[in-house]
């Protein structure tokens, strides 16, 4: 009985550990998206303002 | 030359203050605020030609009332100005308040006169940008706006209280009811505000949009917002807010048909959100003291001359930007 839930707790532990280092590896290496690479704003002006 | 009649001496009350009388339009400017020590300062500091009133209610035979008092306390006013035949340019972001405003509708309508409904940086600037791209495409199918930043502490307090109520969305034919603070989206804004998490909030906007896009399936309304935002939503405000929020954005995206194209236009304004409702209010005063503005009560977007109030703006240093390349909307 004392055994069992001893290792229920460990696995317990294990498990958070592992999802731990799991989310602290994406943090750190993951890149987060790729913001726009092309285009840009521009004001309106000339013709937009026709 | 007008006589105008200013509600609210805060931080849009007095751009709008400064925009009018800069304007060479309005030769005389009755403000009224309930704070007597910062009415009494605004109108020192505008000088000839500005006067300080009291009360809420209307005299004089004003050409056009402008209300800038906080979200809630507008329409009281502004059915009282339409009652006596008088113009009305109202810059509030509640949504039920702004629902109260379109309602006006009608008796307006029977008076002559216009009720500008939402003249502000979003509400407001927004749909003039809605209405101005709209020009290119053959038909609307979506629009979606979003903003970042506040302008005074009433506005602030309304911003807070949009995050946790419930907001409105128009998708196909059919009002949807919206948790505030879900349905995150990453939106482009003008540089420097570039990306924010913006999320779904009690905000007016597809109220003001639908209503004058035939056949719109799609409007959205989105405000930024961060984790503590989100988090002490439903809290009262923990702390007072600024006498005025930093550099704010909006952006404006819409989805339509062009021939048999698909096409998608983006468009964005930065800018103190205070300052630039100031401007859009004071630009939407002048046009209606210019007859350019037909009776009814809508918002911006119900307007036709859209490159006259953008010229205006322009003029009054709000200078909108269009995105040019790929849609940013991911």
């Amino acid at each position: 009985m004392g055994g069992g839930l001893i290792t229920l707790i460990r696995r317990a532990f294990v498990a958070i550990g592992a999802g731990i280092a799991v989310a602290a590896a994406i943090r750190v290496r993951g890149h987060g998206g790729i913001p726009p690479q092309t285009g840009g704003w521009r004001e309106l002006r000339g013709d937009d303002l026709r | 030359m007008a006589r105008v009649l200013l509600f609210g001496a805060g931080a849009t009350g007095a751009r709008i203050a400064r925009q009018l009388r800069s304007s060479g339009v309005v030769d005389v400017l009755e403000v009224r605020d309930p704070n007597l020590d910062r009415l009494d300062r605004l109108v020192a500091d505008l000088g000839d030609g500005a006067v300080a009133g009291r009360g809420r209610r209307i005299t004089d035979e004003p050409a056009a009332v402008v209300i800038a008092s906080p979200p809630g306390t507008q329409v009281g006013l502004a059915r009282r100005a339409v009652h006596e035949g008088i113009a009305v340019i109202t810059t509030s972001n509640q949504t039920s308040e702004v629902r109260r405003l379109l309602a006006l509708d009608e008796e307006a309508r029977y008076q002559r006169v216009p009720v500008v409904v939402g003249a502000g940086f979003m509400p407001g600037l927004t749909c003039l940008l809605a209405r101005h791209g709209a020009r290119e495409f053959d038909e609307i199918d979506e629009i979606h706006v979003a903003k970042v930043g506040t302008g005074g502490p009433a506005c602030a307090r309304q911003h807070h209280r949009a995050l946790s109520s419930t907001g409105i969305d128009w998708r196909d034919g059919t009002w949807m009811r919206r948790s505030g603070g879900s349905g995150r989206e990453l939106a482009w804004f003008p540089d420097p505000v570039g990306g924010r998490d913006c999320y779904r909030a009690a905000l007016p906007d597809a109220l003001l949009l639908v209503q004058e896009f035939e056949g719109v399936q799609r409007v959205t309304a989105r405000q930024a917002a961060t984790r503590r935002d989100r988090l002490t939503a439903p809290l009262p405000m923990l702390r007072p807010p600024h006498a005025e929020g930093g550099i704010g954005a909006i952006r404006v995206e819409l989805r339509g048909r062009v021939g048999v194209e698909r096409q998608v236009a983006v468009y964005g304004a930065i800018d103190r959100p205070a300052v630039a409702a100031g401007a859009v209010a004071a630009a939407a005063t002048m046009h209606v003291l210019a007859d350019d503005i037909s009776p009814g009560a809508r918002g911006l977007a119900g307007h036709t001359d859209t490159v006259g109030l953008l010229s205006t703006l322009a003029g009054r240093g709000v200078k909108p930007v269009r995105f040019e390349g790929i849609s940013t909307f991911v």
